[in-house]
């Protein structure tokens, strides 16, 4: 028997390499990674794991309602007549789980860039084969599908719980229908605070300055215009800078359900102009990203 | 040998400093020094290479073509380390070395492997689960090292390698690094404003001074030789001076007692021969004087300036 000695000597490398692609799918998989916390401190894992804990517990309360309502039914009690006035439709879960949707936007666009620029990683993600622009769509995604995670997850489960207990869409059709609205709505919702968040955090290097804005922004300026609208007696178009009700009521439009915003209004805003406001903001988020980018100086 | 990095004409500034003026070289093979004072342009050259800054005039190739033009190809091919040591501090050492493999295009299921292999040959590999917040500087210098070559590069750019480390680990840094280029085959270019480090690490040497290309090509022997020699005398040192000045050569006292003498190597412009000669001569001539004047040689030190000074003193 003999012994072999093993050495860690350097060894080049000359299998395939994945280019542009890999990196900007490892960039999206470490951003990703970062945000839940995996791989980081527990403290670090907190506050992720809390904020979409928050925005899945209003749904998971919905679909045991509907469970025990079927439940009291077996037993003769009117459970489900209950249940059905009790639980949401898909639109209004949205509503309910708005506010962890916004604080978890305000997690993690400052989360994913503000480090970048801080620490050195921007520069060396810019000596790597991503450029500004691969650089930005990666994080972009990243963002995305982290905020995907609340505004997705969510009527998923409820989709599936109520398909279970016998409370969703009727015939394979109208299921469908109801899967591509929810993922219309939950891309809708994502994409415009990715956008708005990922604008305020490339404003600058510190996350709660960047969380701040973001909330200040997007709170703010909607109870700004809640007050203008409401108190000062200004045009419900006014929505059309809301940040908060803008997303949520192309929601129900997508739904094709009466929203708390036309129920009541004599005059309820065209959806074109909606749509035009939602791609104004969108285009304005993206704009802000690119420019400050483009300035950002590496080498000096 | 092949051409890595050519440059014609390359002029860079920024507002109306002039950071590089109208530079002409080429890098090939090898292990290069890219020495300068502090705002001599090294960074910035960099940063042309790399393809992150535009040149303002003349052009710049790196393996043949525009990094601003065909950039993310290029850069694949290029480890860089940068100066500075901010990197998330919550990251462990591992974990950023196989992203660094995994943006330059090692398939995931090799990064880790690579990644690894990479810390153990900067002699981290006891280290490598640790955050990087919580390593020393000089450990830092070596994550970054190991993150610049574990996807093999073609060529490594090392921006000022041995900043913040202290002598006994700058030693070990500059023998990893020549070690690197003695193994790996890759065109290394360490910018540094340390002659020592570049002379003890490089075989070839481009030399920048407020942004004009100085010197360019193989470490030269005028690079290589010492300004002075000081010499400590045990016995009649005035004696011993004045033989060496009577040949021509400046002797200064370096100290009141006396015994402690600089003597100046002549400069290449006043003799016919070299400054390396010139050194060797002078040491013939020390030797010569010790016989004569029977004195002994306690110590006898080369003294070299800053690069500075030897830029101020070659213009």
């Amino acid at each position: 028997m003999t012994a072999r000695i093993a050495t860690r000597g350097y060894r080049p490398y000359s299998g395939e390499r994945t280019g542009v692609a890999g990196a900007m799918t490892s960039v999206g998989r470490l951003t990703m990674q970062r945000c839940l916390g995996i791989h980081r401190p527990l403290r670090t894992k907190v506050f992720p794991v809390v904020v979409i804990a928050l925005a899945y517990l209003p749904t998971l309360v919905y679909v045991g309602v509907t469970v025990l309502g079927n439940r009291l039914d077996r037993q003769g009690l009117p459970g489900r007549t209950t249940a059905m006035t009790l639980v949401p439709n898909y639109a209004q879960n949205y509503g309910q789980i708005v506010l962890a949707v916004v604080v978890f936007s305000a997690f993690v666009a400052p989360e994913v860039l503000c480090p970048d620029q801080r620490t050195g990683m921007l520069g060396l993600y810019l000596a790597s084969p991503l450029n500004r622009t691969t650089y930005l769509v990666s994080k972009a995604v990243a963002v995305a599908a982290m905020v995907s995670v609340v505004t997705l997850g969510p009527p998923l489960v409820l989709l599936i719980g109520y398909s279970m207990q016998g409370y969703g869409p009727q015939g394979f059709g109208e299921w469908m229908l109801t899967l591509a609205r929810i993922v219309l709505a939950a891309m809708v919702i994502s994409t415009l605070l990715t956008a708005l968040s990922l604008a305020m955090s490339s404003l600058t290097s510190r996350r709660a300055a960047a969380s701040a804005g973001f909330l200040a922004i997007v709170v703010g300026g909607s109870s700004l215009c809640g007050l203008l609208i409401t108190q000062g007696g200004m045009t419900n178009r006014l929505n059309l800078l809301n940040l908060v009700t803008l997303p949520y009521e192309l929601v129900y439009r997508i739904f094709d359900e009466p929203s708390p915003l036309t129920i009541n209004a004599e005059a309820p805003v065209p959806t074109a102009l909606l749509v035009a406001a939602f791609f104004a903001w969108l285009v304005l988020g993206y704009a802000v990203v690119s420019w400050r980018y483009r300035r950002l100086a590496l080498v000096r | 040998m092949a051409v890595v990095v050519r440059a014609e004409g390359l002029t860079k500034r920024f507002g109306n400093r002039v950071v590089l003026a109208n530079a002409e070289f080429e890098i090939g093979e090898g292990v290069w020094g890219l020495l300068g004072d502090n705002g001599a342009g090294k960074t910035t050259l960099m940063g042309l290479m790399l393809g992150l800054l535009t040149p303002d005039e003349g052009k710049l190739e790196t393996f043949g073509s525009s990094p601003r033009r065909n950039g993310p190809a290029i850069r694949a091919r290029i480890g860089y380390s940068p100066e500075h040591q901010l990197f998330p501090g919550d990251l462990p050492a591992i974990d950023f070395v196989r992203h660094m493999c995994e943006l330059h295009g090692i398939p995931r299921n090799h990064s880790a492997t690579r990644a690894s292999d990479a810390l153990w040959w900067v002699d981290l590999g006891e280290e490598r689960f640790r955050a990087l917040g919580t390593l020393s500087v000089g450990q830092c210098q070596r994550v970054k090292l190991a993150a610049a070559m574990a996807f093999d590069p073609a060529l490594l750019l090392l921006d000022e390698p041995t900043d913040g480390l202290d002598p006994s680990q700058r030693d070990a840094m500059l023998a990893l690094i020549s070690r690197v280029g003695g193994v790996s085959g890759m065109t290394i270019v360490m910018a540094s404003h340390l002659l020592d480090e570049v002379e003890r690490t490089c075989d070839r040497v481009l030399i920048l001074d407020g942004g004009v290309v100085r010197e360019l090509g193989p470490m030269h022997d005028s690079l290589r030789a010492p300004e002075a020699l000081e010499v400590t005398i045990d016995g009649d040192a005035d004696s011993f001076a004045a033989w060496i000045e009577r040949r021509g050569v400046v002797v200064t006292r370096s100290e009141p007692s006396g015994r402690r003498l600089s003597i100046a190597v002549p400069s290449s412009s006043s003799s016919a021969s070299s400054p390396a000669n010139s050194h060797r001569d002078l040491l013939a001539l020390i030797q010569e004087s010790a016989t004569v004047n029977a004195v002994g040689i306690r110590t006898l030190t080369p003294v070299r300036t800053g690069l500075a000074e030897r830029m101020a003193s070659r213009s």
